[in-house]
C-alpha cells in the first residue's frame, strides 16, 4: 500500500502536492485529514494541515495490459491518419507505449500537450476495457525520456542556484508529470524544498529555500 | 475523423448505441462534428473540468492537420 504523509498551509496545496507525487487523478487517492491547521493572526499563531494520502489501486501488471494498451494506441493512430509503429514493453510497471514514425513532431504538440491529451485518452480507454485504472506512458520517440533528463539536470542546478542567492526561483509553466518529475528530483534536497502555484495550464514549480 | 471520434467515445460511454456522429461542412474548408450521446454518457464524453472534450479535441486537431483541414467539434 502506497502512502505519503504532506504538511502545507491548505489542504488543497496539499492534495494538490499529493497527486503530483503519485501522478494520479482525484480519484485513485483515498485522502485523511490528519490535521486541519490554523490560520493564525497576522501569521502568527498559523499551524500547517496535515494529510495523509493513499493510493487506492495498487499498481500490478496483467500480462494483457501492454497488449491491449498497444491495440487502443494503434487504432487512435490510424483514425488519426498518423503512419507510426507502437512498442510496447513488456512486464514493467507502467506499461510503457513508444510511438516511432514521421509525425513525431505533430504527435508531441506544444510543450507536449498533444502527447498529454493521447496518453489520457490511452488510459481512458483501456481502463474501459479491462475496468481497473492502470499506469502507463505513452512515449513518442522518447520525447518524455529525454525531457525527464533534462528536467531532473535542470532541478538540480537551479537547486544550486536557489542555494547560493538565498532566493526562490519559479519555473516555467509545466504538465503534472514534467512536474512530478520536478518535485521528485528535489525530495531529498538537504537545503532546498518545492511547491506548486498557479491553475491549470499555468500551474508551475517554484524551488525554494528549506526551513530550518 | 468521424471515425475517431467514434471510436473515442464508444470505448468510454455505458450505453455506445447511443453515440451518433455527424459530419458537416462548414465554412472555408471548416468541418463541423457533431457528437450525440445518452444523456447518462454526456458527463463522461465531456469529463471533468471538460478534460475529456479537450483530449478528444486536441487528437482531432492532428487528423485535421494530417488531412489538411480545420474541424470544430461540438458535443450536443
Amino acid at each position: 500500500m502506497k502512502e505519503i504523509e504532506i504538511s502545507a498551509k491548505t489542504i488543497e496545496e496539499a492534495v494538490h502536492r499529493a497527486l503530483e507525487h503519485f501522478g494520479v487523478d482525484h480519484d485513485q487517492v483515498e485522502i485523511v485529514i490528519l490535521k486541519k491547521g490554523k490560520s493564525g493572526i497576522l501569521g502568527f499563531g498559523s499551524e500547517e494541515v496535515r494529510i495523509k494520502a493513499r493510493l487506492l489501486t495498487e499498481m500490478q501488471p496483467k500480462a494483457d495490459v501492454a497488449k491491449v494498451a498497444q491495440e487502443v494506441l494503434e487504432n487512435l493512430l490510424k483514425l488519426m491518419g498518423v503512419s507510426a509503429e507502437v512498442e510496447a514493453s513488456k512486464g514493467e510497471v507502467p506499461v510503457l507505449l513508444n510511438i516511432k514514425g514521421d509525425d513525431s513532431g505533430i504527435l508531441i504538440g506544444r510543450r507536449g500537450q498533444t502527447l498529454a491529451c493521447l496518453q489520457y485518452v490511452v488510459r481512458l480507454v483501456v481502463s474501459e476495457k479491462l475496468k481497473a485504472w492502470l499506469p502507463l506512458t505513452v512515449d513518442v520517440a522518447e520525447y518524455k525520456k529525454k525531457r525527464q533528463g533534462a528536467l531532473r539536470s535542470l532541478a538540480l542546478r537551479l537547486a544550486e542556484r536557489v542555494k547560493a542567492s538565498r532566493r526562490p526561483i519559479t519555473l516555467e509553466p509545466m504538465l503534472a508529470d514534467e512536474r512530478r518529475i520536478v518535485h521528485l528530483a528535489l525530495v531529498n534536497h538537504p537545503d532546498v524544498t518545492t511547491q506548486s502555484t498557479g491553475e491549470g495550464d499555468q500551474r508551475k514549480v517554484i524551488i525554494l529555500l528549506r526551513k530550518r | 475523423m468521424k471515425e475517431l471520434i467514434e471510436y473515442i467515445a464508444k470505448s468510454i460511454v455505458t450505453t455506445p448505441e447511443g453515440v451518433k456522429v455527424t459530419e458537416e461542412a462548414g465554412e472555408r474548408g471548416l468541418v463541423v462534428l457533431r457528437l450525440e450521446v445518452a444523456p447518462e454518457d454526456k458527463g463522461r464524453v465531456i469529463g471533468r473540468q471538460g478534460r475529456v472534450a479537450e483530449a478528444m479535441r486536441t487528437l482531432l486537431r492532428v487528423a485535421a492537420t494530417k488531412e489538411g483541414t480545420r474541424v470544430r467539434l461540438e458535443i450536443m
